[in-house]
């Protein structure tokens, strides 16, 4: 019982950074209607940021955010603008853009590679971080400090975010978008730029999760492929386009991922991620928290 | 005129002849290396050349083969590509066109497999530098000979180490947890494993295989903590030998040892990016640059001056190899083949400047297998200079002045 609660713990602590890797897919899907494939790459970038932002100035870790976020959104931004909006563009008559999701690949493909190019395929960490190993001790009981830092943060990310959509003009504006890209546009509603904004804003929660991975796991440049597949498993399983679904299908998974191991070996919990990702795609499509209707 | 030409004219061609016959004599002695020099085991397989040059140079420089005129060696390189098909297709080009004398490769098991078979026809002999995997030598050839240990030797020099430890510190050790990655790799390993513990009296308390890919180990940590072991062992890649080590670190996880099994454990930003975690952590490896053997640090040095880089297991087994090869040629005296493959069976190298290996000597048993080849034990350890790994096993290579902690003292 009191190793569940324990396991219980880690996994509601990995599992909610686990849906904070996973928001910014959910956001650029519920606007765009596009799989950003590249997601992973961009907590990627993130993480080398982070990584190199504390490393050279030596400020605390989570002080990052301050710099890694807002160039994660004009990372996005800029990305949106130049790379995915002209295929847009191009693409204007058709109703999921399946071009898109290719260039979004190809994205991919180009920074993990210009990563390994430029950094090299060595591993990289914090080592001397004032969070590095911390733990909590109560009794027995071994709590993270670096994940419940990483667990608030998610919970604060996520409350912004739904706060920014529901109250900002802005917010509405992109709501308004991914209801109804025509009837929005018809409203006076630049849906180029709504994509560029929502993107960015895509781009700054994998930046932010990026700054919770960095005081406990490697940098490496296809670290983001990790991350990746777990992150579209919870998406779908939140349901895509929904905020609190993400950090839903995070914890869930946390949670199987770290009590299940108990009970069998850990390959098996990791063959029950992926059961159940299925069985999600069989009983209920739209995920636990996503919307009914059709894109 | 006429009569100069009846006369000079043939008296050349018999000088010609004679001539052509005498250098026949001191006849360079042809190597074939099917190796990897492009494709996914390609810098593995540039190291193998580079080691192979370094060896053949020093060989040529101290006089070839004596009992041969004085006879070079000469290397021919045919590129594997790390592919089967390729390298039984070289083998083939080697000893029919090229007709070389002998065959060396082909790092890969899988293309050594099949390309020994070739060499096995012809009765070309083939010395395998390194390619672990135990059918090898298991195929009842001939002339085959295996320089490196095969797969199922590294667990059993895991276990020789632990129970030498054991006796050494007069420490006890009776429960034991395996926890490896999931693959091929691992599981093979932990197949052993459990046969040796079995065989040693110990008591398996965890058999954990985990996914390389994992993004977070501490539930595997945590079952670690609650079996209660007092060994653990190892396989892992190299982001979750990271992973893991941190973690454990993090969960104070109390054990007398860790003995890993080299690969991500090995790997170069292993210590950068755990630093004080892996302290006192055991690894098994081929080779390492400290061994304790004369001749080790000077071999070393120069093929770090001259390739940019620390001599690795792979390139020290591709280095002796031809030190292998010149002794059996000395003793054969002949470039027949079969004579050759005579030599190397007799053989019985224990000094001499290739002998860098961290074992005593180079003998081949009846199937080929070198059967003295063995492992080294490294200890993670911090003796002024940094944490670096530091050879301890078997006691012959161990570094001079150093004493292995074990049990490992709590952090």
């Amino acid at each position: 019982m009191y190793y569940i609660i324990e396991d219980t713990i880690n996994g509601i602590l990995m599992g909610s950074i686990y849906g904070l890797t996973a928001m910014g897919l959910t956001i650029i899907f519920g606007v765009l209607k596009v799989v950003n494939f590249a997601h992973g790459s961009m907590l990627m970038v993130g993480m080398y940021l982070a990584y190199w932002a504390v490393t050279l100035s030596g400020m605390h870790p989570y002080l990052a955010i301050v710099l890694v976020a807002p160039a994660m959104f004009l990372f996005g931004y800029t990305l949106q603008n130049f790379v995915i909006k002209p295929i847009f563009i191009a693409e204007k008559n058709v109703r999921e853009p399946l071009t898109v999701i290719i260039v979004t690949t190809g994205i991919w493909y180009i920074l993990d590679n210009l990563t390994l190019l430029i950094f090299g395929p060595q591993y990289r960490s914090l080592a001397d971080n004032p969070l590095n190993g911390q733990m909590l001790e109560i009794g027995e009981m071994f709590i993270s400090v670096p994940k419940l830092y990483g667990c608030i943060t998610a919970v604060i990310t996520a409350l912004g975010v739904y706060w920014f959509f529901q109250k900002t003009d802005m917010g509405r504006a992109i709501r308004a978008t991914s209801m109804d890209r025509e009837a929005a546009s018809l409203m006076g509603i630049n849906q180029y730029k709504i994509y560029n904004v929502a993107f960015g804003i895509g781009a700054a929660t994998a930046g932010i999760a990026a700054v919770t991975l960095v005081p406990f796991y490697n940098v490496f440049p296809t670290v983001g492929v990790l991350f990746d597949i777990k992150g579209f498993i919870i998406v779908v399983l939140g349901g895509l386009g929904s905020i609190g679904g993400a950090l839903a299908g995070g914890i869930i998974i946390g949670i199987i991922e770290s009590v299940g191991p108990q009970f069998m070996t850990a390959t098996w919990t990791e063959a029950i991620v992926y059961g159940l990702f299925l069985v999600v795609l069989f009983v209920k499509p739209s995920g636990l928290f996503g919307q009914k209707h059709d894109w | 005129m006429q009569i100069l030409r009846r006369i000079v004219v043939p008296a050349l061609a018999i000088s010609l002849i004679a001539g052509s016959y005498a250098t026949g004599h001191a006849e360079n002695v042809k190597i074939g290396n099917i190796i990897p020099l492009s494709g996914p085991s390609a810098t593995l397989g540039q190291q193998g050349k580079a080691a192979r040059e370094m060896a053949v140079e020093e060989i040529n420089a101290a006089g070839g083969i004596k009992s041969l005129g004085g006879a070079k060696f000469e290397l021919v390189f045919a590129d594997s590509e790390s592919k089967p098909e390729k390298g039984v297709a070289e083998a083939e080009r080697l000893i029919n066109t090229e007709k070389v004398n002998v065959l060396t490769g082909c790092w890969n098991s899988a293309v050594t497999y099949p390309t020994t078979a070739v060499a096995e026809r012809y009765g070309i002999p083939f010395v395998v530098p390194v390619s672990v995997s135990d059918k090898i030598t298991d195929q009842g050839f001939k002339t085959v000979f295996r320089i490196a240990a095969k797969d199922s030797w590294w667990t059993r020099d895991q276990f020789a180490f632990l129970k030498d430890m054991e006796k050494e510190f007069g420490t006890k050790v009776e429960r034991l947890a395996f926890v490896y990655e999931n693959g091929d790799w691992g599981k093979g390993f932990a197949g052993q494993w459990k046969k040796l513990a079995e065989a040693g009296g110990y008591k398996v308390v965890l058999d954990e295989p985990y996914p390389s890919t994992a993004t977070d180990l501490s539930p595997v940590v945590q079952k670690i903590r609650r079996a209660k072991p007092d060994v653990l062992l190892l396989v892992s890649n190299a982001a979750d030998a990271i992973l893991l080590t941190n973690t454990l670190a993090d969960y104070k996880v109390k054990l007398k040892a860790i003995i890993a099994s080299g690969g991500g454990h090995a790997d170069p930003s292993f210590l950068k990016t755990t630093g004080k975690n892996a302290q006192y952590l055991f690894d098994i490896v081929e080779w390492e640059t400290d061994v304790n053997k004369p001749g080790a640090k000077e071999a070393n040095d120069k093929y770090k001056a001259k390739y940019g880089q620390n001599l690795t297991g792979e390139a020290v087994d591709a280095y002796v190899a031809m030190y292998v090869l010149k002794d059996a040629l000395e003793r054969a005296a002949s470039l027949d083949p079969e004579k050759i493959r005579e030599a190397l069976a007799a053989t019985n190298l224990s000094s001499g400047p290739g002998m860098i290996v961290g074992y005593d000597s180079v003998k081949f048993d009846k199937t080929g297998q070198n059967e003295n080849a063995s492992l080294v034990m490294v200890q993670v350890n911090d003796t002024g200079k940094g944490l670096e790994r530091i050879t301890i096993w078997p006691k012959s290579a161990r570094r001079a002045g150093y004493t292995p902690v074990f049990p490992m003292p709590n952090k």
